[in-house]
């Protein structure tokens, strides 16, 4: 069997074997979940430098199962298969006993096999085939969460599955507009059709990474959805598959234009997405609730600096989705130590943990640090790059780039404070420290954020530039500290504002959790947030009941067609037997009438032919 | 010679034992059912065996002359086995689903001689090359549906299937009416005349007109598809019967054999028929959103999904042709799988009403889980062997150039996920709102279980149906 298909089919094996061993058999099923990622973490690493191409006859019509193995696709498939390795070791201790651990870890193992065929995919139905297949774990791991967790769960489906559908059509458009489906080869102009095949499949690719208007369903699967479900798909894979597909999309199939409208709609998408959600979570009470909105807004990041179609927004985009994915992945996870120790994560019930879980709180500092852009930690680095870039397009995004910064800056403060700091509440008091299963993954991916920050040339100028390739960059390094001083002074003074504003508040109410509650109070912000918290603005609830309104409209269609069926036809019937059943009375009047009428119609008809 | 005769028992076969059968159950229900089942299974395995034959290029026919252009002539070439193939062994797995389900009711032996008849019909129509006998074994079709909608003999059962027979047999006059038109232009009903006179010369509009009637009602399409939904009163095989297997794929059938292998209807037609197949594809999954009943619900999914395999026909390129054959085959494995779901659902809870269901799901588990399968097929979602056939239809339709129309099967798509997702989560999914029925019997489960395998097999190993299918379209547009 070819490499790159064991590199698929083994996760999906071993996910299977995993479903099918009994119930009762203890530990076996962690131990080959651990053992089936590890196989495929040292799989994939195997492959760094490679290229392999592989093409096996599919479905006919252009439609073959071809893969192609090259720098970019290498580096996403081990960031994915070492965050995944680490959360499915901690997935395995946080689950153990409970019912459904069985079932979640048997999917993180399919959704392996999945994500790996999807990156590895060269054929664009190939790609679709794997990428929209995730949509049946996807579905499956929120629904073994708790007793309403199907709704959720089918909201994020029905999101994801929409927009999968929509760039469906989008492939089939660009498919037609270049004659082949291997992205390897397509060239699609970006006039005409063209324009709309980019529109559908850039919605596809944003909506897997959770970019607004498509996270919604992200903040309920937080709450509903067991814990290691938002550090695996939100918030590491479907960042990395989605960022990916954005990048091959816009540089390799359409070729973005810098000034063309495709990139300024995509940096108005990344800034909106980064302003709206970190203003959701800046207000939030719930640990997880509260991460689950940086997963969205740190989207908008690299959404916006991949949308400036300039090589360091483009490099910066990038940097930022595997920092992301590292130091987000883990802050999911410390909300789960806490979530396992002090069994909540509202943080109001929370509080002064940090002494009770020192590691854990080690390790949220590090990668709170990392995601509010703090030197010499990686986000920063990455952060600062694609200031650069959005500030080369236009001030507008770049200082909705470091608002949102402030933000995140603010609500990290808030969560830290409110979580492990303050007054340790009397319920919380026999909390210890996490298992070693669950610290190891974490203290890994935070040491991880470190490097990336200190040694940024690594991931930079190793990973991240020869992925690109020459034309992109224009051999150009974008590693080390940052060039543009003005940059890097415009950061500390947010910086400095988003922890005065922190004292601020602190001292105003009295406590962590109420360190933002004058911002969240500003007269017309706080109606807003009333009416934001309620789903009003939700576009899954809009959506929902512009449906309902198109479906009734249409049912009512669907009811007056029959109505003529079942009734006017009925009724005609009826209506032509009864008067012809009154034209044969017996009568001889009538029938002399008949007679009468039908010899004038005769002789009218023989003079008009005469 | 043996393959003359595998096609003369692919349709004779179950003719005969639609006739034994009934017989045969005097003596013993057990030896009819399985007669029964026996009848439809040997014109499977005889259909499937042809399937090499016509892979290889060739053609079979037997023909018996007969005067004045009423020769008696059966062809078999890739799209009528491919047809053959699909109807029989769905309509097989409907017959084992039967047993458990038609056992508690009267009239069964009625019930298959009727079925059988069906497919017995529906395999003379696949293979016919004669307009006269199509037309014929297409009138057989509605008398057996005529009779099994109205199984039950409720007055609302036997109007409703007086509806569905009225507005089929109309729809079939008209298109009888082309047939004669037709005639007495090329003075044959060999449809290879037909084609070799309409080479040259265009066919005339009042034709095309009058054999879509024919095929529109037959298939359940805006605006003559409200007999479908209705005929949701009939036993749930049956339903599954006439969406799945048989009834409505013998409209979509005789477009693919009259408007692409046998003639092409001017230009304009390749946008009027997408543009009513998308007003039907949204109108029916409008109506699916809204309906409460279950079986109405899958019903109108079948209306709408109909649209689909008409636009793949209509829009004349190889890969929506090719898509909508994958179509055929795809939704009549999952829609018959979801009809038989909805039997056992509907005979254990004893009601329609899907808001007088709800947390199925502990209870019948397997039926939930192929429900679900097949839903997930019908939606297009990969693994499921829906989701390349609904690719290629798209992919087709945007070769044929029209963006809005295209954009509106992209409506009707979204609305399948949808109206499927609150099915399967009203009925299956959170609290019980009614009671906890069990599960099916054996034999109905396993029908559905391997219908829903099926699905997923159809997906998985697509490269088997989709070479054929590429050597049928091939053949069909006669490259």
């Amino acid at each position: 069997m070819h490499i790159l298909l064991i590199v698929i089919g083994l996760p999906i094996a071993t996910g299977l074997a995993i479903l099918s061993i009994p119930a009762r058999t203890k530990g076996l099923r962690e131990v080959l979940s651990i053992l089936g990622m590890a196989a495929n973490l040292v799989l994939v690493s195997t492959f760094f430098g490679k290229d392999i191409y592989l093409t096996l006859p599919w479905a006919g019509g252009g439609i073959d199962l071809s893969f192609r193995l090259y720098s970019f696709n290498s580096f996403i498939l081990i960031a994915a298969a070492a965050l995944g390795f680490l959360i499915t070791l901690y997935s395995a201790s946080s689950m153990y006993g409970k019912g459904y651990s069985r079932l979640f870890l048997a999917y993180i193992l399919i959704s392996f096999g999945l994500v790996n065929g999807a990156l590895l995919s060269d054929n664009l139905i190939a790609m679709l085939f794997f990428w929209e297949g995730l949509l049946l774990t996807l579905f499956a791991m929120i629904a073994v969460g708790n007793k309403n967790a199907f709704r959720t769960a089918t909201k994020a489906f029905i999101i994801v599955g929409v927009c999968d559908l929509v760039m469906m059509v989008g492939i089939a458009l660009a498919g037609h507009i270049s004659g082949t489906l291997s992205m390897s080869k397509m060239a699609v102009p970006m006039t005409g059709m063209g324009g709309l095949a980019f529109l559908f499949m850039m919605i596809g690719a944003i909506s897997k990474a959770g970019s607004m208007p498509f996270h919604s369903w992200i903040p309920d699967a937080a709450i509903d959805a067991p814990l290691p479900f938002m550090a695996l798909l939100p918030g590491a894979l479907e960042k990395l598959m989605g960022i990916y597909f954005l990048t091959r999309i816009s540089l390799d199939i359409f070729k973005l234009e810098m000034h063309s409208w495709a990139s300024t709609l995509m940096m108005t998408v990344g800034a909106i997405t980064i302003l709206v959600a970190v203003l959701m979570a800046l207000v939030q009470k719930n640990y997880k609730k509260l991460l689950s909105y940086h997963a969205i807004s740190q989207v908008g990041y690299m959404v916006l600096g991949i949308g400036t179609m300039t090589p360091v927004g483009i490099v910066g985009g990038l940097f930022h989705m595997i920092n992301n994915a590292m130091y987000k992945s883990c802050l999911f996870l410390t909300g789960g130590a806490v979530e396992k120790e002090a069994g909540t994560t509202d943080l109001d019930k929370l509080g002064g943990l940090g002494l009770k879980m020192p590691i854990t709180f080690a390790c949220f500092i590090i990668t709170a640090l990392s995601i509010s852009g703090v030197p010499p930690f990686n986000g920063f680095f990455s952060k600062e790059l694609v200031y650069d870039g959005a500030l080369e397009r236009g001030r507008i995004f770049y200082f909705a780039a470091v608002l949102g910064s402030f933000f995140t800056a603010a609500s990290f403060l808030k969560l830290g404070h409110a979580a492990f700091l303050g007054k340790l509440d009397s319920r919380n008091s026999k909390v210890k420290e996490a298992s070693w299963y669950m610290l190891i993954p974490m203290i890994l991916i935070a040491l991880s954020c470190v490097v990336f920050g200190i040694y940024n040339g690594l991931p930079i100028d190793r990973i991240i530039r020869p992925a690109l390739g020459n034309a992109i960059h224009g051999g150009h390094s974008f590693a080390g500290f940052p060039k543009n001083m003005a940059l890097v002074a415009g950061t500390v003074v947010v910086l400095i504002a988003a922890l005065l504003n922190h004292l601020y508040g602190v001292k105003k109410t009295g406590k962590g959790l109420g360190a933002v509650d004058h911002i969240h109070n500003v007269p017309g912000l706080s109606w807003i947030y009333d009416k934001a918290e309620r789903g009003y603005f939700d576009p899954y609830n809009i959506g929902r009941i512009l449906v309902k309104a198109a479906a009734l409209i249409l049912s009512s269609l669907d009811k007056i067609i029959d109505f003529f069926f079942s009734n006017v036809v009925v009724w005609a019937a009826d209506t032509t037997g009864l008067v012809i059943r009154k034209m044969h009375n017996g009568s001889h009047k009538m029938y002399i009438m008949w007679s009468l009428v039908a010899t004038v119609i005769v002789i009218i008809f023989l003079m008009r032919t005469m | 010679m043996t393959n003359k005769i595998l096609l003369l028992s692919c349709v004779f076969i179950p003719l005969a034992g639609a006739i034994i059968a009934p017989l045969a159950g005097y003596i013993s229900t057990k030896f009819r059912n399985a007669l029964a089942l026996a009848a439809i299974s040997a014109s499977f395995i005889a259909a499937a065996s042809l399937i090499p034959v016509v892979l290889a290029g060739n053609t079979i026919t037997v023909s018996a002359n007969l005067p004045l252009g009423f020769n008696f002539i059966l062809t078999a070439d890739c799209l009528a086995v491919f047809m053959a193939t699909v109807s029989s062994f769905i309509c097989a797995i409907i017959v084992l689903y039967s047993f458990g389900y038609i056992s508690h009711y009267r009239n069964q032996n009625e019930y298959y001689l009727m079925v059988v008849l069906f497919l017995g019909s529906m395999m003379g129509l696949v293979f016919s090359a004669n307009l006269i006998f199509l037309y014929i074994f297409w009138e057989i079709t509605a008398i057996a549906s005529w009779r099994l909608i109205g199984f039950f003999r409720e007055k609302r059962d036997i109007l409703r299937a007086d509806k569905a027979f009225l507005v089929t047999v109309f729809g079939a006059l008209a298109m009888l009416l082309a047939f004669v038109l037709i005639y007495q232009k090329v003075g044959s009903f060999d449809l290879a005349a037909i084609k070799l006179y309409f080479k040259t010369t265009p066919v005339p509009d009042i034709a095309v007109i009058l054999i879509l009637l024919g095929i529109l009602t037959k298939s359940a399409t805006l605006p003559f598809h409200t007999w479908l939904p209705d005929a949701g009163v009939a036993p749930s095989p049956v339903t599954a019967l006439l969406h799945a297997a048989v009834l409505v794929k013998i409209g979509v059938y005789v477009f693919a054999r009259l408007f692409i292998v046998t003639f092409t209807p001017s230009e304009i037609w390749h946008t009027i028929i997408p543009a009513l197949a998308a007003a039907s594809a949204l109108v029916s999954a409008g109506a699916a959103l809204v309906e409460t009943d279950l079986k109405r619900i899958i019903a109108y999914s079948t209306v709408s999904q109909i649209g689909f395999i008409f636009l793949g026909f209509a829009v004349n390129n190889t890969i929506g042709i090719a898509g909508a054959m994958l179509f055929i085959l795809m939704h009549g494995l999952a829609k018959g799988g979801l009809f038989l779901c909805a039997g056992i659902v509907e005979q254990n809870t004893k009601t329609k009403d899907i808001t007088r269901m709800g947390g199925l799901i502990s209870t019948m588990p397997i039926t939930a889980l192929s429900f679900l399968a097949c839903s997930f097929s019908i939606m297009g979602i990969p693994p499921f062997g829906g989701f390349f056939s609904k690719y290629m239809v798209f992919s087709g339709a945007v070769g044929g150039g029209n963006i809005y129309i295209t954009l509106a099967f992209l409506s009707g798509a979204v609305l399948t996920i949808l109206y499927l997702f609150r099915l399967f989560n009203m009925v299956f999914l959170g609290e019980s709102r009614g009671n906890l029925a069990k599960e099916g019997s054996a034999t109905m489960i396993v029908s559905v279980a391997v219908l829903a395998t099926m699905s997923l097999a159809g997906g998985i190993y697509i490269i088997y149906p989709s070479s054929f299918v590429a050597v049928a379209v091939k053949q069909m547009v006669g490259m």
